[in-house]
Order: structure tokens, then sequence, then C-alpha cells
């Protein structure tokens, strides 16, 4: 599961700590001062790091409740983000965390009550509302068996009828929510690509399939539950494959209770760009002809907007556009 | 030489401090005394595994290992595994026994180290590096002389993950140093066999599995040897020539080869040709 287990000393007396450290006492566990020892330092391979990863116990200072990139939301409301992890468990190679560490290691935020403290002062701070994301830095559910993040976070929103939780993932490990009750104002958003593109580029991702029945058993269960066609990596899939996945999904799910459906493009940083390609120089994504604009690197599509457009007049046939946004 | 050893590529150096360290590593893969004027006494195989002699301490193991990777300098990114091993004193682990370093400290300077542990099934454990050997082992580590400098000028010319410290213990508060018989240290190193060998087996796959992915076209070299390139100009030919290899046009290179006359002209060709626009299916 992991290579190691790095405890920063400072958690090392944590109750969560010590009951996550006695449930995988047969991983080698090592004591650090600081994550930063451990973590993002030079002369580090995330690649490499990526066949087997550690997990760093670690505790946020800072801020921990962050303004939301411009554009990443769905409505109007002010947005925020918040990571109780850095790094995710699947081995996406167009995802960006390649280009933002260089260590694949997944660092853990024990400090929840800090977070939870965090939270409730910037939604204060909002009269009560705002959307708050999980799931930027990480992935929120996929490591809940032993972060047990959503236990603990979920339930807090109750307290906050006006502001809303959305908790971004990839993974089927629902059972968590499946298991309490429902928040009405809690979002859980499945990322999806095309099932070729999910073969191709999504490792260790749970498949399109079980994604779509996870999504089900949760909106059968009351959740709100979201799509995100995030990245749309065109010029790679014909539009049939996009028809194949908008059949599926929305011929499983019920269309009229999905909270919201967006896309967002294939983009990311130039510096992470640069980053990832010194990793994979040998990937067939990273060496297709970019284009630069305002710091971000994006796929040259000349056919881009008509793709985008056919690919919307197609997601129109199943969910109305009141409920579609485009991911700046 | 031993038959067991498989003929696979070990782009790996192992360095050890001590002539006596070597003695059980020569014919446990096969080594062969190299001729040279370095003063340093080296070894290597026909599968690439080199290993060097570095002598007792921080300065003499840093400056070794600065020689070795000058020895060893390529343009083309790729790395080599580096290993140190030798014996260490800890206050009550086995004589004999094996230790993969998992933290380093050095006492004097008071940094820290962790090596990244992608090889799992070996015992791991903290490692001190101290200036004297150490007499009454305070930690749970094992203590000894060059690993703090090793690590720090190794990763300097490869990644942290492919370079590893394996430690066989050789004194503990039983055994103290001072009665150290130094004519066991081979029989412990050779004790240590099948760890040895799994570990520089493994950093080998790990070191050919992203040696592979950033080996570089044939058509690259030709090229820059051909023409005369500026540094930023060999920049982007190199990331060209990946790009091609990565698009699987990689022979359309080979063209090149043959007609190429300015390096300018030459990048601009093979940058309009690959950035024309996709076929989308």
């Amino acid at each position: 599961m992991f290579s190691t287990i790095y405890i920063e000393e400072e958690v090392l007396e944590l109750p969560r700590v010590k009951e996550l450290l006695a449930r995988y006492s047969h991983i080698p566990q090592v004591i650090c001062e600081r994550y930063g020892e451990v973590f993002n330092r030079k002369s580090q391979n995330f690649r490499l790091q990526k066949k087997s990863p550690a997990l760093i116990l670690a505790k946020k200072y800072g801020n921990k409740v962050l303004s939301a990139p411009q554009g990443y939301g769905y409505n109007d409301s002010k947005s925020y983000y918040f990571s109780h992890m850095l790094n995710c468990v699947y081995d996406c190679r167009y995802c960006f965390l390649q280009g933002m560490y260089s260590s694949a290691n997944y660092v853990l935020f024990v400090n929840f009550e800090d977070f939870e403290a965090a939270l409730a002062d910037k939604i204060a701070e909002n009269d009560g509302g705002g959307v708050y994301y999980s799931g930027y830095d990480c992935d929120s559910l996929a490591l809940e068996p032993v972060s047990n993040f959503c236990k603990k976070f979920v339930p807090l929103f109750v307290n906050y009828p006006h502001a809303e939780l959305e908790i971004r993932t990839k993974s089927t490990q629902v059972r968590c929510l499946l298991e309490q009750d429902v928040v009405s104002n809690c979002v859980i958003a499945m990322s999806f690509t095309t099932s070729e593109a999910a073969s191709r580029w999504e490792h260790k991702v749970p498949s399109v399939e079980k994604r779509i029945e996870a999504l089900h058993k949760l909106q059968l269960a009351g959740w709100r539950v979201a799509i995100r066609f995030e990245p749309l990596i065109l010029g790679s899939d014909g539009i049939a494959a996009y028809e194949a996945l908008f059949d599926q999904l929305f011929s499983r799910l019920d269309v009229d209770k999905i909270h919201s459906v967006s896309s967002g493009l294939f983009r990311m940083p130039v510096d992470f760009h640069k980053r990832i390609v010194k990793l994979y120089p040998d990937e067939e994504l990273f060496a297709r002809a970019t284009e630069i604009d305002e710091g971000m690197i994006s796929l040259k599509n000349d056919d881009e907007a008509a793709q985008l457009a056919a690919i919307e007049t197609l997601l129109f046939k199943s969910i109305s556009p009141q409920q579609y946004y485009r991911c700046a | 030489m031993k038959e067991a050893m498989p003929s696979s590529a070990m782009p790996v150096n192992i360095v050890v401090a001590h002539p006596l360290e070597a003695k059980a590593l020569i014919p446990m893969f096969g080594l062969q005394p190299t001729q040279n004027t370095s003063g340093y006494v080296q070894y290597n195989c026909a599968n690439g595994l080199q290993l060097i002699v570095s002598g007792v301490g921080r300065s003499a193991v840093s400056a070794a290992v600065k020689f070795l990777a000058k020895q060893q300098a390529n343009e083309d990114n790729q790395v080599r595994g580096w290993v140190n091993i030798g014996i260490a004193g800890h206050r009550n682990a086995a004589l004999g026994s094996g230790w993969l370093a998992n933290r380093i400290t050095d006492r004097a300077a008071g940094t820290r180290a962790y090596p990244p542990q992608l090889i799992d099934g070996i015992a791991a454990c903290s490692v001190v590096t101290v200036d004297e050997p150490e007499l009454v082992y305070p930690e749970d580590a094992v203590y000894e002389m060059e690993a703090s400098a090793f690590y720090g000028e190794a990763s300097r010319h490869s990644t942290a993950e492919l370079v590893q410290l394996f430690k066989v213990v050789s004194d503990n508060l039983q055994n103290p140093i001072s009665d150290l018989d130094l004519k066991r240290v081979p029989m412990w190193i050779a004790q240590q066999e099948e760890q040895i060998v799994s570990l520089v087996q493994r950093l080998s796959e790990l070191v050919n599995l992203h040696n592979a992915s950033h080996a570089m076209p044939t058509a690259y070299h030709d090229l820059c040897s051909q023409l005369h390139l500026t540094v930023s100009q060999k920049l982007q030919l190199k990331r060209l020539c990946q790009r091609y290899k990565a698009l699987g046009r990689e022979a359309e290179l080979g063209g090149f080869v043959a007609t190429a006359v300015g390096s300018k002209k030459l990048i601009a060709t093979l940058v309009a040709q690959i950035d024309e626009p996709m076929n989308t299916q």
C-alpha cells in the first residue's frame, strides 16, 4: 500500500496518528521533523516515486482554506478549496500534480480540527455561504479508508446549510457516504474522460463503468452528484467516443437530479508542463503541438471551438444547458 | 564468475570505503579489476556494473563519487544507480545483519536526508554518519562514516530514488569495535548476498526503465555530429527528436540526417512538420 510511513514528530502523539500507525504497523515507519524534509526535495523523481509511494503524516500550517482559481466553480458564489492531502493515489498521465510536485508521496495532513476551524471561519466570513472544494491537490475519496476524511468533514456541513461542499473524485470508495446520512449541501463530483482516454492515460483509476455505478448508488441513496468531463483532450477521441460516454452515463443516472455537469479542456501552467515533459519525454500526449496563453499551456487545436461545440450539442441532448458550465 | 548473475544491464555504481568490503562483492558480481591511473581501485563487469574503493570517511567517499560521475558523464540524461555498501555499528543488531538506510543523519553537520524507499523486502533502519567510530550507539541506528557524504554527492549525479545505502553490522555493544576482526568483513558481506544482489538488480531495473524512457533517437546523435549547433539549438533539437519519437515518427528523422545542411533551417523544418494540425480521426 505504502512503501514507508513518514511521521512528523509533532503529530506522533495525535490519537488519529496513533490509530493509523497501529493499523499499518507492518509498514516501515520513519520519524521526520517536517514533511518538507521528505516531500518535494530537489533531485526527486515523481515518475519513479509513483512506483512505490510513501505516506507522510504531517501538520498543515498557514492558510488551510484558499480561494479557488478563477473559473473553477459552477456559480458566482465565492469559491474556496482546501486540501487535507497532497497528491493522488491514481496515476493520470495528464494530471498537473506531476508538474506541481517533484515527489509522488502522499502527504496527509492530520490536523483535521484545524481545517475544521478554518472552514468555520471562512464560512462565517461569507455570511454562512460559499462553495468549498475538496479534491484539488488530491482525490478526496480515494484514500478514505486510511484518512477517514469524508467521515469527518461531510457531516460538518449540516451545520452550514447555506454553504456547499464539493467532493471531487474518481474513486468508487463511496461506502463511507452510503453509511452516513445524506448531507443535502454536499455534492459528489465524479470526473470522467472517454473510455479510450481513460484506458490510455488513467492508470490505477476505477473503470468508467465502476465510477458510473458508484454515482448511481449515491443517487439512489439520495446524495447529490455532479459530473466533471475533465480534461477534454480533443483531437484524440472522436465525437463518437463522447457520444458513447454520455449514453453510458445518462442512461444509468437520474439526469434531472444531477447537480451540475462541467467540462474543462486540458491545460496547465507552462512550468508544470515543462517539468512533466522532463519526466515523460516519451509520452505522446506531451509531444503534441501546444500553445501558450497567459502562462497556461494547452494543446494546439485549430478545430477546438467546433469540436467543443459538437460535444456540448451532444451533451444537451441529455441534460439541460442550465445544468452545464465550462470550467475555465 | 558466478553463473547465477543475470546478463541484463546493471548501470549501477557500488561504492565501498575499504578493500575488504569489496572482497566479497567481486566474486558476487563477477567483477574484474580495471586498469586506470586515477589512484582509485576500480572494478567493472560487462553488464555495466562498476565498483570503486573510495577510502574511509566523508571527504574520501565524496571525492570518489565525484570522480566516478565525471568519468561516466554523458549528454543523454542517462543516469546510473548508486549503492554504498559498508560495515557499521549498531547497539544490539546481530553481527552480519544487513540494513537499507531509510534516514541518514550527519552528526557533525546536523543534517538529515531520507533516501526514497522504492526497494521493498529489505529491512531498513536509520543511519548516523560520524567522524570517529561510535562506541555507545545512543540511537536505534547504525553508525558509520560515509553515508551522508555519499548520499549528498551521489544525489547530484542521479535522482535520489536511485541512490541507496546498505550497511552490514560489524560491531555492537557486545562486540565492540575495538575487538573488530577485519578478516570477518568479507564473510559478513558475503552472507548478505541475497539482499545485496536483489538490491542491485532492482535498482538496475529502475535505472533501465528511466534510461529507456529518456533514450534519444540515433538520428539525434547523427545530427549533432553532423551540424554545428549552439547550446540552445542542441536543446531544441533534443526535444524535437524526443517528440518525433513519442509521436511514433522517429523514422522521419533519418531523412533529415541525409539532407540537413544548416542547423537553423533543420530546426525550423522539424518544427513546421511536427506542429502541422493533427488528424482528428
